[in-house]
């Protein structure tokens, strides 16, 4: 019996031992950042990419000397893609982890039910991801901010692209919901102003699959039956992967058509398809690893090599972005108050890797750089890369306020 | 004329992958009288396997293989230490159990291979396309809508033919009679709910080159599996068969022809046959 005394007293020291270290940790009083992503379900590899971008970001920070002196600590919660669990870990967030700002939301159905709730709550909200148009259109308001390109920005690039290619007769393949019609929407509005003489189908011959889909054959014998002279294509993550394979197979890239997908260029699908993306296709991204060599870039995609192996997405460089966007807000603020935050955040300018980024202060939108380019191989690289590469830059993409509807209060 | 037969065969090929999972889950509800939740999950570990084994084997046929027997091994596992403990409990026992053992091998699943999306190959006997008037059509789906009724013959003449199958069908009718002649039943339901999970597995397998292999592959494919088993009839192996074909051809059909309304037919034929025949298109009376 003895003996275990001894063997007690070590557990009680060790137990003490790790309820204590953080305590210690603790001393320097942290900013907490709230960060909102899909970490789990069919679409959780995008999480999983903003997730390392935003650790990237608090390390090189923390590592600097923290925002005025005092470190960052990143909570991250998994939004699970729907809108009534963003809304509880938002508000545990706010409430119970009292975090300085919140940062993420893939999904544009979650983002139209957040961004109404950040006036009650009083928390600047960054988006990284969610593209919706009424984000920073008619839900705007004082509290939500964006630093990725929108729908808008993304699809008027594409309308310019669409522009240049002998296509004049249009149809679409998207999700189905508001991201994937209000995509079709707006291309329909842009490419028409740019070309009087092109036509889009009606609606039985454009397709939008429910995302739970994983046959997408039917919908690629419609679109082929349909014979069109250009395809835009909103589908994205899985849904876009199978949709890629399943069309190889049927033929479907190699139809007389232009084909254009909006969200092609993200690396969380080029990684996975990998030799199966057809080359010479047009896709969008929101940020384009290889798109420029500015040290911010070369720094940012080397060490994101470093660390994980991979390039960096668009959804590592939102959450990074996004992390940085603050932190000069609260240093030209010299304050880590709310609504000092708010204040410094519109018009603030910033070098990113992906170039320079303003937030509008009128509708809180980043005017930023939308990329397009063709898919292309490269032995240097387990992906498909973009060759060549278009960049467009904001103030040719991105909608004049009078167009966004926003009214802000 | 062309876009009829292609549109049949796109129906038929994803008739025929809902087939494979249905299946299992219709056999283990007729014998075991359990709805299994985790089927779909079971689904993912096939197809997860197979995409693990390949980096052993080069050949894609030896995942195949190997996978569902693994994942068929796990089921029994999973019968003996937990479902034979609720057979005789409430339903509400036996749903909130397999739906346990869901979320469970859902996050081992993301735990252990991540969240990315991966990309299974066909093997390459079967990865060309056939010419059929001005399209190519991928010989992979036709493959697909050969094993569908190439495996629903041979449970078919398992259950009909075989010793084996009589005493599972003798104990699914009556257990406590197929005790009294002798049928070691407990021994019979493990080796049902295996024959289940290999079912789920060999779908999931069968279906990596065909779809993405990623998180929550499992969740997309169990609901309509389950319209499948409703609409065929609870337990009826025929009815898994015509409701995954019906089922199939709608989904085709229904996209070019009924656009936004193409979501709700499943639902709709749903509701109509439980009106009609509450036990489902070929389900048992009584």
């Amino acid at each position: 019996m003895k003996r275990w005394h001894g063997m007690w007293f070590l557990c009680v020291v060790a137990v003490l031992g790790l309820v204590m270290a953080p305590a210690i940790g603790q001393a320097s009083n942290p900013i907490k950042v709230g960060f909102v992503y899909i970490m789990s379900g069919p679409f959780a590899t995008y999480g999983q990419f903003a997730k390392q971008g935003a650790e990237m970001a608090v390390e090189e920070i923390n590592a600097a000397g923290g925002i005025m002196g005092r470190p960052v600590e990143a909570i991250f919660e998994d939004s699970t893609g729907k809108p009534d669990v963003a809304v509880r870990v938002i508000r545990r967030l706010v409430y119970q982890e009292g975090v300085a700002c919140v940062i993420g939301l893939d999904s544009s159905g979650v983002a139209n039910t957040v961004v109404p709730l950040m006036p009650e709550l009083k928390t600047p909200l960054i988006v990284t991801h969610a593209a919706t148009p009424d984000v920073t259109g008619n839900l705007c308001n004082r509290y939500t901010f964006r630093i990725s390109v929108s729908l808008d920005q993304n699809v008027k690039a594409a309308a310019l692209v669409a522009s240049e290619t002998k296509a004049k007769v249009w149809t679409t393949v998207g999700p189905d919901y508001a991201f994937g019609h209000q995509s079709w929407e707006y291309f329909q509005k842009y490419l028409k102003a740019l070309r009087p003489d092109v036509s889009f189908m009606p609606s039985d011959q454009t397709a939008f699959a429910p995302i739970k889909t994983t046959d997408f054959s039917a919908y690629i014998t419609k679109i082929m039956q349909a014979k069109p002279e250009g395809v835009l294509i909103s589908l994205w993550g899985g849904n876009l992967i199978d949709f890629v394979r399943q069309a190889s197979e049927m033929g479907f890239f190699k139809g007389n058509w232009e084909v254009l997908m909006t969200l092609g260029g993200a690396t969380e699908v080029l990684y996975a398809l990998g030799d199966k993306m057809p080359e010479g296709l047009w896709v969008g991204t929101r940020y384009w690893f290889l798109a420029n060599d500015t040290p911010q870039n070369v720094a940012f995609r080397d060490n994101y090599k470093k660390r994980y192996g991979q390039f960096p997405s668009y959804n590592a460089h939102g959450a990074y972005a996004a992390l940085y966007a603050l932190k000069a807000a609260a240093e030209k603020a010299k304050s880590v108050d709310k609504e000092a935050i708010i204040e410094a955040l519109e018009g603030l300018t910033l070098e990113l890797p992906v170039g320079t980024v303003t937030l509008r202060p009128g509708d809180h939108q980043a005017l930023t750089n939308a990329t397009w380019g063709k898919t292309a191989s490269d032995p240097n690289y387990p992906l498909r890369i973009l060759k060549p590469i278009r960049i467009f830059p904001a103030q040719t993409v991105t909608p004049p306020l009078e167009e966004t509807g926003c009214r802000m209060k | 004329m062309e876009a009829m037969v292609v549109n049949v065969l796109n129906g038929l090929s994803w008739g025929m992958l809902l087939f494979l999972i249905s299946v299992g889950l219709t056999t283990i509800f007729g014998v075991l009288g359990v709805l299994n939740f985790a089927h779909g999950s079971l689904f993912m570990l096939g197809a997860y396997g197979t995409m693990s084994l390949m980096r052993f084997f080069p050949s894609f046929w030896a995942g195949v293989v190997i996978a569902p027997l693994l994942t068929a091994l796990l089921g029994m596992g999973v019968e003996i230490t937990l479902l034979r403990r609720v057979y005789l409990r409430d339903v509400s026992y036996q749903l909130l159990l397999t739906f346990a053992v869901l979320l469970v091998l859902d996050d081992a699943v993301r735990i252990l291979w991540g969240a990315a999306y991966h990309v299974v190959d066909p093997p390459a006997s079967l990865a060309g396309t056939v010419g059929l008037f001005s399209h190519s059509y991928p010989i992979y789906r036709l493959f697909l809508i050969v094993v569908g009724p190439v495996l629903g013959l041979g449970l078919w003449g398992f259950f009909t033919r075989t010793r084996w199958g009589k005493m599972i069908r003798a104990a699914a009718q009556d257990r406590q009679m197929a005790e009294g002649v002798g049928i070691r039943v407990p021994l019979l339901f493990t080796l049902v709910f295996g024959l289940g999970a290999w079912l789920a597995a060999l779908g999931g397998a069968l279906a990596a080159p065909h779809q993405s292999v990623g998180p929550a592959m499992g969740e997309r494919i169990i609901i309509e599996s389950f319209i499948v088993v409703v609409v065929g009839g609870l337990g009826s192996f025929p009815g898994a068969f015509v409701g995954a074909i019906l089922l199939g051809l709608l989904d085709a059909f229904g996209t070019l022809f009924a656009g936004r309304v193409q979501m709700a037919l499943p639902y709709v034929v749903l509701a109509f046959v439980l009106l009609v025949r509450p036990r489902g298109l070929l389900g048992r009376e009584g």
